[in-house]
């Protein structure tokens, strides 16, 4: 991999003096050291140092299919995989390390039946028919490739561009670069589709080495949306607010002799901000006011749609009410991972999201919002050619699908591309860095200067790997 | 490849010598008007002062012979050798410069013509760029941190302030910037101040006590000596030293899998730092145990910090997986050792530092030799000669029952195991394959991974589940039955070593691939400070690489070493070090703010025989550590110091996650100080550095408060304050807890007070406390008391009686095939989505093998799927080993107030859960069914909560029964139904647990209640606990300010 230089100051002194705060120390503990909790009406200091934003994506939904959907029966055709089914994996590719090493397993056809949607003619599997009406809104990228083979690291990278964990998160980049825009609700929410574990657990939406501020928030989509936001049992509100009243003239009184440090205040501020999150975070995730047609756009009125679809509609009121980047993710607990009976597997899950993503897609754009809303749909790989276990397929990360609508991302087009079996990206290769790198780029951000200082080194989300693929927004 | 330098050089000072010459005037014009202004329109908007791109600056002679991440960018004299030629020439498709467009021709014969002479650049101009040999810049070499170790003396400052001379040096900065010192801290500070950072505690009232009021001149000193003597003191140091190891529990990945074995390492680092073991010993051992006294656990043990990479063993890419580990402990030696970040270096020459490429993969070779093994035990000969001994007449004794169990297993184990083996791709199955002493060091290193794959099949074999044949099955539980009668002759066994060794005395190669080819990196120290490459001796199983390399570190005049950790103890001591980024003393680090008194520091360490105790003392007696916190910013420090780098007084603090976890306990008079051993769960009592460190799955509320997850080597703690974090401390059960276990103790407010903030309340705070607690009592009270009739019921199951649980104490496990039976009434469901729990073994967790478990209940009001629904969950592995949450939903439905009869049928063979619902007492009551499928398919009985009726393992009032249950059993295997029956005299053993309300409680089971850590039905008390839960939330106990 090629390793590029750094366009920054060559210390953390000049790099401070840049920032545009200008007063040296104060600016140091600013920056390093305060949580960025400040009003809404405080000036991001990462952002006020970026330059001028060209993207027109402001906010993001990152529909994850979690354990890798197979990108050879949904978004990439190969009329040569069916032709070619049973026999072995021709000489001339190269045999990939594959997760479970069923090693010498035929070629699988996929069993789909594919259609040219949209004036664009975007070729799309019956298993999205849904999403296929917003064909000319998608770029679709064929050419994705990840190193992680197992679920781990490719959950891992495609949520941090590390197969280890340690780093942050892209929401937590997203926010670290743009700030949020509702100081009452988290700026990086997650939603899962059922109580399944994703992979590595909360560690895909953490903050890594940058502070706890920007770490994602996991919301239930049913009941309490943020853990611990119910009062203790037992206690009314009354009760609640007289503990927090007692506690900030304490903390007040504290306070008055100590008026420097300034993490007293912050403090102070939060258990006030906690409170607020009680009373509004309810009200943003209250779908009883949204019609009942609204609600079947997404799906909710069907049982087999209607989990994914209500965290759909989630998602666009949390993006309304300046939640900078949501994540949803579908089959929590590797349920896309379809080792044997891809049919029966990938037919259910799809059913659960194609209806909801083309509800999501339609509302957005009705509503003006996907303009300013990069909607990304994807897993942490896709699968391979070759069957296993007859009925399945194994664990891809050398060439798989992912595609991109809203946000400025020309629409109707078709980005890089597989080898004829789908096994190997050999046009336009698009590394998790490099995807990483385009949804930043989307949002105005250029990746290179979005740096976080850690220990010395100025860390970027694409580990100074990755290039935008620019040519995204035509 | 490298070529020689000094022909360069050469080159240059015949250049430089010749200036006079004509043909060098020549040269001069030429370059001036020919060369010069290619280079400037063509190359330096990449490769100048403001970008270098691939780290080459062509803007100087001296930077372009040293060249970029490619290696020298010219050989003067010859252009076909010269990297700058090759790419303007365009031969090569991926290395063409300048990228956009080929020069034309006459621009690439000037720069040719340039080369061939020699590449002449003018001397004034060369001069002021000189690189050495390596390519280091005088810059470089003047490095502060590079520098060696200076023996400055004491400045000759005179002030009634100084107490030591730690003082002089911080008293003549505040001279020289007109800083004046604070005053002294007053005891109660001081005492506080001590105890959290020595011990990481609050001192008790008596410790405050009889420091305030001692009347001794050097009470002082006599508390730092009391206080350093103190086993917590190594408790609380080995915090640090494991933040900066990056230790954890677990493999960090998402199998996260457990280490078990981890422990020791913990313990030894505590038992180190308490017997103030020299620092340059400890440094050793840690590097090198194996190689210095292999046959003694207690140093063998320090190897285990070679473990701490994060990794998953559930892999198949054994290569890869070896890469990594290697990267992160060369990325974590060079940090913690020395300060400086290597990994920087990993791609190319260290962008900021004076780390070269090279660098990187000479350190690393010390590491490429080491093996990972799973083999030892963690004792001496002696004791492991009496073990064998022990073990084999055990052995002897049961050799027949033994042969007989492994007829019937060992053929279902070994296909398991062929399995695991298979899976590996064939080169790395050719190692597994390969003898002892056939193994080269790769061998031993990518086999280990498909080996502890194999071996994990073995571990994880369940009998009762693989035997099919029921006649097979019978026999095996005989012959087991048969083979406890001699439990008695097993010896304990010993405590299993997790530590690292060579694999042999050859290292293995240690290749650094450029585009110039690869070199067979051998092991060396930095360049700059040691360009020659040690000769290292093999010992005799071991290549002795890393005692070389812990040698170097722990040499006295290693100004790296030796400075990192100096300032790292300053660091903890005062909230920030003498050096800023005690992890980075390079460019982008800071510099010391005191580089005196840092040496000096350093060499009183070093002449102290390398004592951290002794170097704390003579930190913590100086007149700098004793000054007050609490001092309002002068208007000098505002504008010319406002962080304090210069201390004008001492740094405000926030405790860190695992002081504010313990000062909680230490408050409600719950912390468990019991040492060392295996960690608990820290939803428990102990001290937080005995909590299990799970990476993946850290205690919630040591996360929130920024104990780092151990990924990478942490040297400093953030303090970030977020809303979310207030939640968890107001809303949160285990706050809240600690919060009533305080209320419990104290008799009045003062008390609140002393406990928590280690000082009585203001008349104000006191005044403030009593209107919050007469505002509660005039409150009426909606929580009903229970009568003393109900709590007389055997069979009543209620919150806040002291029958809300009944726990069993039985170690029998019920295994992933089970029947649940019981006689139930419920009298509410939670009014949110909770589940009223009827039996289980489970701790609510669901992503972590301690969680694994299974709940039966009823759903609440807002559950998902329906209220008064009859719901089994389950936390296992699915089959493919991810660990699941899942609710099983049986869609039968209870109605309150209603006895019914409940069974189900727990099937991880069958992938099914079999549910019964049946009303008691009425005749010709439906029975109602339903079969429902689920993916769990292990570990159902392997997590670590016990079996508990009407609730769940750890105390959690939404899921508590409410209501009667008059029976319950649970069962090992799938029961008939024949065998399902309301008449509980047919309920007959085996059984893990069976239970009759109406009969006497049996030895294995036992009440469990809320005890007083329950919300009082007294309004006063109650009070009393939410003013102490405000306490534990205020800024003055979080903060040393």
């Amino acid at each position: 991999m090629p390793c590029h230089n750094y366009d920054i100051p060559t210390s953390r002194r000049g790099f401070l003096s840049r920032a545009g705060c200008g007063l040296g120390a104060v600016a140091l503990a600013a920056l390093m050291k305060e949580p960025v909790l400040g009003a809404a009406s405080a000036v991001n200091p990462v952002l006020s140092q970026l330059p001028q934003r060209l993207g027109r994506a402001k906010n993001v939904i990152f529909c994850f299919m979690e354990g890798g959907p197979s990108h050879l029966d949904t978004f990439d055709y190969k009329p040569l995989l069916n032709k070619l089914a049973g026999q072995k994996l021709p000489p001339s590719f190269k045999e990939p390390v594959l997760a479970m090493g069923e090693s010498g397993a035929p070629l699988m056809e996929s069993k789909r039946t594919w259609k040219r949607y949209g004036k664009s003619g975007l070729l799309i599997s019956d298993w999205f028919a849904n999403v296929a009406e917003h064909a000319d809104d998608l770029a679709v990228i064929n050419s994705c490739a990840s190193d992680g083979i197992n679920h781990a690291g490719g959950v891992c990278q495609m949520n941090t561009g590390s197969i280890f964990g340690g780093r942050p998160s892209l929401g937590a980049w997203v926010n670290y670069g743009l700030g949020t825009e509702n100081h009452n609700l988290p700026g990086f929410v997650v939603i899962k589709d059922s109580e399944g574990t994703v992979v590595n657990g909360v560690r895909n939406w953490g903050s890594g080495f940058m502070p706890a501020v920007y770490q994602g928030v996991e919301f239930n989509s049913d009941g309490v949306p943020i853990k611990y936001l119910d009062n203790p049992k037992g206690y009314t509100s009354a009760q609640q607010r007289e503990k927090l009243d007692l506690l900030a003239s304490l903390n007040q009184d504290y306070g008055k002799t100590r008026t420097d440090n300034t993490e007293l205040e912050a403090r102070i501020r939060s258990y006030e901000l906690a409170y607020q999150m009680q009373a509004e975070a309810p009200t943003a995730v209250d779908l009883s006011k949204e019609t009942a047609a609204t609600k079947a756009l997404y799906g909710m009125d069907k049982p087999e749609t209607a989990v994914y679809g209500r965290n759909c509609l989630l998602a666009r009121r949390l993006v309304e009410n300046g939640v900078r980047f949501v994540q949803l993710y579908s089959g929590a607990g590797s349920k896309w991972d379809s080792h044997s009976k891809l049919e029966e597997n990938h037919g259910r899950l799809c059913r659960a999201v194609d209806r909801p993503i083309a509800g999501l897609l339609s509302d957005l754009k009705q509503r003006g919002l996907l303009d300013e809303t990069l909607v990304i749909w994807g897993g942490e790989f896709g699968r391979t050619p070759m069957s296993e276990q007859g009925g399945g397929r194994d664990h891809n990360p050398n060439g798989f699908t992912m595609w991109m609508a809203g946000g400025g991302v020309k629409g109707g087009q078709t980005i890089g591309a597989t080898d004829e079996l789908g096994l190997y990206a050999v046009k336009d290769r698009l590394h998790v860095h490099d995807l990483h790198s385009t949804i930043l780029h989307l949002l105005g951000v250029d990746h290179t200067q979005l740096v976080f200082h850690q220990k010395g080194r100025p860390e970027r989300i694409d580990q100074n790997e990755g290039h935008p693929y620019t040519k995204i927004t035509g | 490849m490298m070529m020689k330098p000094t022909i360069l050089i050469a080159c240059l000072a015949a250049t430089a010598a010749s200036a006079a010459d004509d043909a060098q005037r020549a040269a001069m014009k030429f370059f001036e008007n020919e060369v010069r202004p290619v280079l400037a329109n063509r190359c330096y908007e990449c490769h100048a002062e403001k970008k270098q791109k691939g780290s080459l600056r062509l803007d100087n002679i001296a930077f372009i012979t040293k060249g970029g991440d490619s290696g020298p960018a010219l050989v003067a004299g010859d252009p076909d050798k010269s990297m700058i030629i090759e790419a303007i020439r365009y031969k090569d498709e991926d290395f063409e410069m300048p990228p956009k467009q080929k020069l034309p021709d006459k621009e690439i014969a000037i720069l040719e013509k340039w080369v061939k002479l020699g590449a002449p650049w003018p001397e004034a101009e060369a001069a002021r760029v000189t690189v050495n040999e390596f390519g280091f810049t005088e810059e470089d070499l003047k490095f502060w941190a590079f520098q060696p170790l200076t023996h400055p003396t004491p400045p000759d400052i005179k002030s009634p302030w100084i107490r030591n001379d730690v003082d002089k040096f911080v008293a003549q900065k505040h001279k020289a910037l007109g800083l004046t010192p604070a005053p002294e801290a007053d005891r109660h500070e001081l005492v506080r101040r001590l105890y959290f950072n020595l011990h990481g505690l609050p001192p008790t009232l008596e410790q405050t006590q009889a420091f305030v009021n001692s009347k001794d001149p050097k009470a002082y000193e006599k508390l730092v000596d009391e206080l350093l003597a103190s086993p917590r003191y190594g408790e609380r140091w080995a915090q640090h030293w494991l933040d900066l190891t990056r230790y954890a529990e677990s493999d960090g990945y998402n199998q996260d899998a457990f280490r078990p074995a981890a422990w020791p390492y913990r313990d030894y680092v505590i038992k180190s730092l308490n017997e103030d073991k020299p620092y340059d010993q400890f440094v050793r051992e840690q590097l090198a145990g194996d190689e210095i006294a292999p046959k003694d656990p207690s140093v063998l043990v320090a190897t285990s910090y070679l473990r701490n990479p994060i990794y998953e063993y559930n892999q198949r890419d054994a290569r890869g997986q070896y890469e990594v580990i290697l990267t992160d402990m060369t990325d974590n030696a060079g940090e913690l050792f020395l300060g400086l970040s290597f990994g920087c270096a990993r791609c190319h020459d260290h962008k900021f530092d004076p780390i070269l490429q090279k660098d990187y993969y000479r350190l690393r070779a010390f590491f490429t030799s080491v093996r990972w093994r799973d083999d030892q035990k963690l004792a001496t000969d002696a004791e492991q000669a009496e073990f064998a001994k022990k073990q084999a007449k055990y052995e002897a004794a049961t050799a027949d029952i033994q042969a007989q169990i492994d007829a019937i297993i060992g053929p279902m184990i070994e296909g398991n195991v062929q399995r695991a083996y298979q899976r590996f791709q064939e080169d790395i199955r050719a190692m597994v394959d390969k003898k002892a002493d056939e193994r080269e060091p790769q061998d031993w290193q990518f086999s280990y991974f498909c080996e502890r794959q194999m071996q994990y099949e073995r571990e994880r074999f369940d009998p009762l589940k693989s035997i099919k044949k029921p006649d097979d099955k019978a026999r095996y539980l005989a012959l087991t039955e048969e083979l406890k009668k001699f439990d008695s002759l097993k010896p304990e066994p010993l405590v299993q070593a997790f530590i690292a060794t060579d694999a042999s005395t050859k290292g293995p190669p240690n290749l650094l691939k450029t585009r110039k080819g690869e070199a067979d990196i051998q092991p060396g120290y930095l360049t700059l400070l040691e360009p020659k490459e040690p000769v290292i001796k093999p010992m005799e199983h071991s290549t002795g690489r890393r005692s070389a390399l812990a040698a170097w570190i722990t040499r006295p005049d290693n100004q790296l070493s030796t400075r990192v950790i100096t300032n790292r103890v300053w660091h903890y001591l005062f909230g920030r070090g003498i050096v800023e980024t005690p992890n980075d003393f390079g460019q982008l680090g800071e510099e010391p703010t005191h580089p005196e008194l840092l040496d000096y520091l350093t060499q009183r360490f070093l002449a102290g025989g390398w004592s951290l105790k002794k170097l704390h003392r003579e930190i913590l007696l100086s007149a700098t550590y004793r000054q007050t916190a609490h001092r309002e910013v002068p208007a000098i420090a505002a504008k010319i110091d406002p962080s304090n780098k210069f201390l004008w007084r001492f740094n405000p603090r926030r405790l860190d996650a695992e002081q504010v976890r313990d000062a909680m306990l230490a408050a409600s008079g719950e912390l468990d100080l019991s040492e060392g051993g295996p960690s608990a769960d820290g939803n428990g009592t102990r001290r937080s550095i005995y909590t299990i460190k799970k990476r993946n799955s850290q205690n919630e509320l040591l996360r929130s408060l920024d104990a780092p997850a151990g990924f990478a080597s942490t040297s400093e703690r953030q303090s970030t304050t977020t809303p979310t974090q207030a939640l968890l401390l107001l809303n949160g059960d285990w706050t809240l807890a600690r919060a009533q276990k305080l209320a419990s103790r104290v008799t009045d407010v003062k008390d609140i007070w002393e406990y928590t903030l280690g000082r009585p309340p203001t008349k104000k705070e006191l005044t403030l406390a009593e209107s919050f607690i007469a505002k509660r009592v005039a409150a009426p009270e909606d929580r009903p008391v229970p009568s003393p009739e109900e709590l007389e019921t055997a069979n009543q199951f209620k919150e806040n009686t002291p029958q809300e649980r009944l726990v069993s104490s039985t170690t029998e496990k019920e295994g992933d095939d089970f029947t649940i039976e019981a006689i139930v009434k419920l009298e509410s469901v939670d009014a949110n989505a909770s589940v009223r729990t009827i039996a289980s073994r489970w701790n609510n967790g669901k992503d972590n093998v301690e969680a694994f478990g299974w709940a039966l209940g009823v759903t609440g009001e807002k559950s998902r799927f329906k209220p008064r629904n009859l719901l089994l969950q389950l936390v296992g592995e699915d089959e493919n080993s991810n660990i699941t949450y899942e609710p099983i939903a049986s869609d039968l439905r209870l109605e309150l107030g209603v006895t019914y009869h409940v069974a189900v049928k727990v099937s991880c063979t069958a992938h099914t859960i079999a549910f019964q619902l049946q009303q008691v007492g009425k005749a010709n009551a439906p029975l109602m069914t339903s079969v429902v499928p689920h993916t769990v398919r292990t570990g159902l009985s392997d997590g670590s909560s016990a079996l508990v009726i009407g609730g769940v393992h750890r105390r959690a009032v939404p899921h508590q029964w409410d209501g009667l249950i008059e029976a319950a059993r649970v069962v090992r295997g799938v029961l008939p139904d024949e065998e399902l029956t309301t008449d509980l005299t047919k309920w007959k053993p085996p059984a893990l647990l069976s239970w009759n309300a109406h009969e006497v409680l049996p030895t294995t089971l036992a009440w469990a209640n809320a005890e007083s850590s329950a919300p009082s039905a007294d309004p006063r008390q109650r009070a009393m606990a939410d003013l102490c839960h405000v306490l534990l939330n205020a800024n003055e106990f979080f903060y040393l300010h």
